[in-house]
């Protein structure tokens, strides 16, 4: 997994990895389209909506947007963006990594894993670090699956694995209607802040 | 699972649920209290118990604005069968002023989500001029392209979204 420079790439540039300040100063709107594309096929996202300056603005209100989005030094825009990126984890190369461990002994992953499959299936979209965030798409995606055969021994598989049982009854009954048609991908990741506890680098996960 | 367009909208899922794919011409600015509203920000209830103050830009005073503020998640983001609900409807907003200066039709109501993250979306249409427009007899089961069709408003000018969920916690397991 590349390390990846935050989103808004500069319109012309699309496939370089470093990109200027200028550039995308250029290309945010003080009233026109704000159509940014981006280099990489991965997952960056924009941190905050482009409106830096409101030139129409003077007399109304004496509020500095910058100081009050209430993210710490500000100076300008430039320092917004590194937040959002991977974490100070991401290298080039994931060699012979088969299995995400979470830092946690076998039993305690499944259990994890099975908690965080439930409440998002209960909930519909969760907030949990990264690596968790991504090491259990396979299993929604597995329940989701389970869920679109439908046969007794399928719900059967799916009840030893979800804790509630309305979730999996619930499951069963709609998930033919909303994800009859999507092959695979029942799941999105949106990377956001980091937790201010720990810094742990924070994502929504949600079922698509 | 990636998306080709980065777009804080798209990648949240607002554009597809709430709202089609526009170009953003005017500026919105939503504030509560000391904190702007940036696209997938994490805001809790209890900081939004009152109303926004939201400035708009543009040029021309004699253009009107609509702004709409729905929750598309309601009861839960895992089964939405009363998307969107209506939190916030006020229209002929002069250009370059904010929500104070026009004429709100439906109160603001605070979000209380109950179950799970919820998205509260901030849109933005642009009048064709000063309209009266209609509340809807209710809250939940609103639509904002229908609402955009039935006032001829077109396609947004601008959107902004937050996430909020409930107070204490998730509501814990119930078996």
């Amino acid at each position: 997994m590349a390390a990846i420079p935050m989103a808004t790439a500069t319109p012309t540039d699309s496939m370089s990895r470093v990109w200027s300040m200028s550039s995308l100063k250029s290309s945010l709107p003080s009233a026109v389209t704000c159509r940014l594309p981006s280099p990489s096929s991965r997952r960056p996202i924009l941190v905050s909506s482009p409106t830096p300056r409101l030139p129409s603005f003077s007399g109304l209100s004496p509020v500095n947007p910058l100081i009050s989005t209430g993210l710490p030094g500000w100076q300008s825009f430039e320092d917004g963006f590194k937040i959002i990126d991977g974490g100070g984890r991401v290298y080039a190369m994931r060699h012979g990594r088969r299995v995400p461990k979470l830092n946690r002994p076998p039993d305690q992953r499944k259990a994890l894993l099975r908690g965080l499959t439930t409440q998002l299936l209960k909930h519909g979209r969760i907030k949990t670090t990264r690596a968790r965030a991504s090491a259990m798409r396979k299993f929604v995606d597995k329940m989701i699956t389970l869920a679109k055969d439908g046969s007794l021994h399928k719900r059967r598989q799916a009840l030893g694995y979800i804790y509630e049982k309305q979730i999996v009854h619930a499951l069963f009954a709609e998930v033919p209607d909303r994800y009859g048609e999507r092959n695979g991908g029942y799941t999105r990741i949106i990377r956001t802040l980091p937790r201010r506890g720990d810094n742990a680098p924070m994502a929504y996960i949600e079922l698509v | 699972m990636s998306v080709n367009n980065r777009d804080p909208l798209v990648v949240g899922g607002v554009i597809g649920d709430v709202l089609e794919r526009f170009t953003r011409s005017i500026d919105l600015r939503v504030t509560y209290g000391q904190r702007e509203v940036t696209n997938g920000l994490d805001i809790r209830p209890s900081q939004i118990i009152n109303k926004p103050r939201v400035e708009i830009g543009g040029e021309d005073l004699r253009n009107f604005y609509t702004l709409v503020m729905v929750d598309p998640d309601v009861p839960s983001p895992s089964n939405p069968h009363l998307r969107e609900y209506l939190h916030w409807l006020v229209t002929d907003i002069p250009a370059t002023t904010g929500t104070n200066f026009g004429n709100e039709i439906v109160s603001y109501e605070s979000p209380r989500p109950t179950s799970g993250i919820h998205r509260l979306v901030l849109v933005l249409f642009r009048q064709l001029g000063r309209q009266t427009v209609y509340e809807p007899g209710w809250r939940p089961q609103f639509n904002t392209r229908e609402f955009a069709a039935l006032y001829n408003l077109g396609l947004p000018v601008a959107a902004v979204y937050f996430n909020c969920q409930r107070d204490n916690g998730c509501g814990g397991r119930r078996t």
